[in-house]
């Protein structure tokens, strides 16, 4: 039925139309507010519409709504349009309400912004939206990629919103370089796929590896290439570095890149395409290790952060590895579902940890502390989000994790099932520092007087709050089957898989909660303990150090040369010729004396050469 | 006497004028050495006009002389001229030609 | 050596010998003197070719006209600088060099040419032949040749004319 697919395609165009108006009215953006206005309407619709288009897909039926274009040879090359199934259209809601609910905050957040930067934060927030819905509901390679790359450059306009500070700038040339390394590979694999089956279409190519007409030979290359675009967009080792600098942005913009848009991308390209992987098991291999590794490694670098951003942002670079481990071992709907759960209460933990940050005006853990007292409902929700963080049952995030250490142990992955313990472990360990640090610590010396938001904060917050809690309560009391997908094999872990995962999470809550709050342990000892790998977690593993130097002297280097060789060899030669071309336009400028005599003895001379070369010729 | 003695003798002639052309500093002197040029281009037309039996080589003869009377005149009116102006007759000093 | 040829080497000695010394004396009134020799000796070379008529214009134009005019502006100009004027030359080797050079290669090409030595007879008047075909087949040219003459002195008066 197409008219189901309507309603996706209209939450996707209220945001194009929330952009263009907001964009191209220039006067109206001038005007800041109503600008907000006006982009958060088309939110609220695009989320109302959103909503209507899951209800009616949550069946497992699927409406395609296509136009061609490109016209090749007399057929299409590729169509843009929709694909609305079960699994886009959840996806859709998800992204139109942390979109939504971030235009909302922002509003508060960014009241002290000047009009104009407003104006322009909003048109780039709906091209964000609009721009991530159509990644998710495109039905082809072709409109995939390139909403992805205007995902990659609306994170970037993003991230240097305060574009007047260097530290931003960069970070926005870094998430935006970074990405496009990895996007060069999907490309790449796109076009590669397209050689071996012929078509662009998601559903066309499907079919053809269903039934077996898709060639496998040089398939993993493909599979590969492809990845390395998700490595790129999901934040996987070792392109991970721009995540955590991707926080110069707004908050705001920063839970909805991290909930919602931009790092969902690359795992939901994957589950999207889980049927293409699931026919090169090397690939996958590969990713479930990359996925555990990084996940691992963010969660130490994690512990060692001091900025709450930042612990949030090494905390979903390691649930995007935890993800990304469950594709990997074959069951991508459990990535996909911990990656909607993880969307939720990400959104909530950054909006939360904004909301502190615009109490306290600073970033740094030290700065908090008894913030409890002083910001009771932040306290709460920000509770709420670490304990769905931490996978405590009842909580959201609990179910998804628990979907995937089952799965990945039913994918007879043991290795990174045993990482991803350690990694529960250090979740909890590292989320319930910053609870501890922020909200229950020993003040700090205060100038401001923190309080809890404005209603336009507070609002959206609670929403997501109930939202994280509600879901894991639903999932909890209704059974585990999953609203969405294919009904895959579900992945139940034997029966002791579930108090080891809780008993990890607690061992976390309960070391932190003697660390850092009881004092019996001194974090200082602590710190002494795992020295080096403190050390080399507070150098991040020196990952951007290899970079800077990759770039510094490969990079550098490289250009330098070249542009020795521009200036000195090219400009040189082109220098010398110039110079040439005047010294002698100067020499013959003499012969032009003026005298008609001369003219004369020279028309003289070239009739004496003429008639030399006629006699002698 | 065969036409090539007519031809060379004239061709002789107009080296000669050619010469002074090119050498001569004076702007009238220079006016002598065309006057010789011209006068052996009309011992060539009268040569050959002689040796094919058509009188029109003749007959250019006389244009050509008419046309050298005038150039005469008004060179010299040019020379004159150019005095009045420049100060000089020396054609080395008349260069606004040059680029 | 028949009288014609005798006639032929006398006059181009004195042409060749007055045409030097036009371009090489050093007083302008004496060049303008050898440039009236030169003038008769192609007069005279003329009537070798049979063509009394242009002879005799030769003689009244060139010799006449020319010369008369050319010692005028000689006379005028000396009179406004005030002081003989000396004839110079410059680039004289070179301009030696490439005018013999030149000479001899135009004298190789008329050698090397298949040009007759036979005169063609002329029956009739001559200097009414030219007349006639003045008159009538170069009618055209003749009148533009006059309104050119016009122009010319029209313009030399013009040059001319006292200093406003």
């Amino acid at each position: 039925m197409t008219g189901d697919g309507m309603f996706a395609l209209a939450a996707l165009l209220l945001h194009a139309l929330g952009f263009l108006v907001v964009a191209l009215v220039v006067p109206l953006r001038r005007l800041g507010r109503p600008a907000a206005y006006f982009s958060i309407l088309c939110a609220v619709g695009s989320l109302a519409s959103a909503l209507i288009a899951w209800q009616r897909h949550i069946g497992g039926t699927a409406s395609r709504l296509v136009w061609a274009w490109l016209p090749a040879d007399g057929q299409t090359l590729t169509s843009v349009g929709v694909l609305a199934d079960a699994e886009s259209t959840i996806m859709l809601t998800l992204v139109a309400l942390v979109a939504c609910l971030v235009q909302v905050y922002s509003l508060g957040y960014l009241s002290d912004e000047p009009p104009a930067a407003l104006g322009r934060y909003y048109a780039y927030q709906s091209l964000f939206a609009f721009s991530m819905m159509g990644l998710v509901l495109a039905p082809n390679f072709v409109q995939l990629f390139i909403c992805w790359e205007l995902v990659g450059l609306c994170s970037y306009l993003l991230i240097g919103f305060y574009y007047q500070k260097p530290e931003a700038a960069r970070a926005a040339v870094k998430a935006f370089w970074i990405t496009k390394a990895g996007d060069v590979g999907l490309l790449i694999g796109i076009v590669l796929l397209w050689h071996q089956s012929g078509t662009f279409d998601l559903l066309e190519m499907q079919g053809l590896v269903e039934s077996g007409a898709l060639p496998l030979a040089g398939l993993s290359l493909i599979t590969f290439c492809i990845y390395l675009g998700a490595v790129g967009k999901s934040a996987q080792f070792p392109l991970h570095v721009w995540l955590p600098d991707a926080m110069e942005g707004p908050t705001p913009v920063s839970a909805l890149i991290h909930a919602a848009t931009m790092v969902t991308a690359g795992v939901y390209l994957l589950f999207r395409t889980e049927w293409l992987f699931a026919l090169t098991p090397d690939v996958l291999a590969l990713v479930a290790w990359v996925g555990a590794g990084t996940a691992l490694l963010a969660a130490i670098l994690a512990c060692a952060q001091d900025d709450i951003k930042r612990v949030l942002a090494y905390s979903t670079v390691s649930q995007l590895g935890y993800m990304m481990t469950a594709i990997g071992a074959g069951f991508a709907t459990a990535g996909f579902f911990h990656l909607l759960t993880h969307g939720v209460f990400k959104a909530l933990l950054f909006l939360g940890a904004g909301a502190i940050i615009h109490a306290v005006h600073s970033n740094n853990l030290p700065d908090m502390g008894g913030l409890a007292r002083r910001m009771p409902q932040t306290a709460i929700i920000f509770l709420i989000g670490t304990l769905s963080l931490a996978g405590i049952p009842l909580f959201g995030g609990f179910l998804s994790k628990e979907e995937i250490l089952g799965a990945v142990w039913a994918g007879g992955m043991t290795g990174p099932f045993v990482i991803l313990l350690v990694v529960a472990f250090l979740t909890a360990f590292y989320m319930f520092r910053v609870v501890f640090l922020a909200f229950f610590a020993t003040p700090a010396a205060h100038d401001t007087h923190p309080h809890d938001p404005p209603m336009a904060m507070a609002l959206p917050l609670w929403i997501l709050a109930v939202l994280s809690f509600g879901i894991g309560l639903y999932f909890t009391v209704a059974g585990p089957a999953l609203p969405f997908g294919p009904a895959e094999a579900a992945a139940h872990g034997p029966a002791w898989l579930m108090p080891v995962a809780v008993g990890s999470a607690v061992g976390g809550i309960l070391l932190a909660w003697l660390t850092y709050q009881r004092r019996i342990i001194d974090a200082g000892a602590l710190a002494a303990a795992f020295g080096p790998l403190r050390t080399a977690a507070q150098k991040r593993f020196w990952i951007d150090d290899v970079f800077e130097a990759a770039y510094g002297v490969v990079l550098l280097g490289f250009s330098r040369a070249i542009g020795w060789f521009d200036r000195y060899l090219i400009d040189g030669v082109l220098n010398v010729v110039s110079a040439w071309t005047l010294t002698s336009g100067d020499d013959l400028r003499t012969m032009q004396t003026g005298r008609v005599q001369d003219y004369v003895y020279g028309v003289a001379v070239g009739l004496m050469i003429l008639l030399l070369w006629v006699q002698l010729a | 006497m065969g036409l090539q003695a007519y031809l060379t003798l004239a061709a002789i002639v107009f080296c000669i004028g050619l010469f002074g052309v090119i050498t001569r500093r004076n702007t009238i002197s220079i006016l002598l050495g065309i006057e010789l040029m011209l006068n052996s281009v009309n011992i060539n037309l009268v040569a050959f006009s002689r040796f094919s039996g058509d009188v029109t080589g003749m007959v250019f003869a006389v244009f050509t002389i008419c046309i050298t009377v005038t150039e005469a005149a008004l060179g010299l009116a040019i020379v004159i001229l150019l005095f009045r102006v420049r100060r000089t007759v020396t054609a080395d000093q008349l260069d606004l030609l040059k680029g | 050596m028949t009288g014609e040829a005798l006639g032929f080497y006398c006059l181009s000695a004195v042409l060749v010998g007055s045409a030097l010394a036009v371009v090489l004396t050093k007083n302008l009134f004496h060049a303008v003197l050898w440039l009236a020799l030169a003038l008769t000796g192609t007069a005279g070379i003329f009537l070798l070719l049979d063509a009394e008529f242009l002879a005799a214009v030769q003689l009244l134009l060139y010799a006449g006209g020319i010369v008369t005019v050319v010692v005028f502006a000689i006379v005028v100009t000396e009179r406004l600088v005030g002081e003989r004027i000396s004839q110079t030359s410059r680039h004289i080797a070179s301009g030696a060099a490439v005018s013999i050079v030149l000479a001899g290669l135009v004298v190789k090409a008329i050698m090397a040419g298949p040009l007759t030595s036979i005169r063609t007879p002329m029956t009739g008047d001559v200097t009414a032949l030219i007349g006639e075909t003045v008159l009538t087949r170069f009618v055209l040219p003749f009148e533009l040749l006059a309104l050119v003459m016009l122009a010319g002195l029209m313009g030399a008066i013009y040059f001319a004319r006292p200093e406003d």
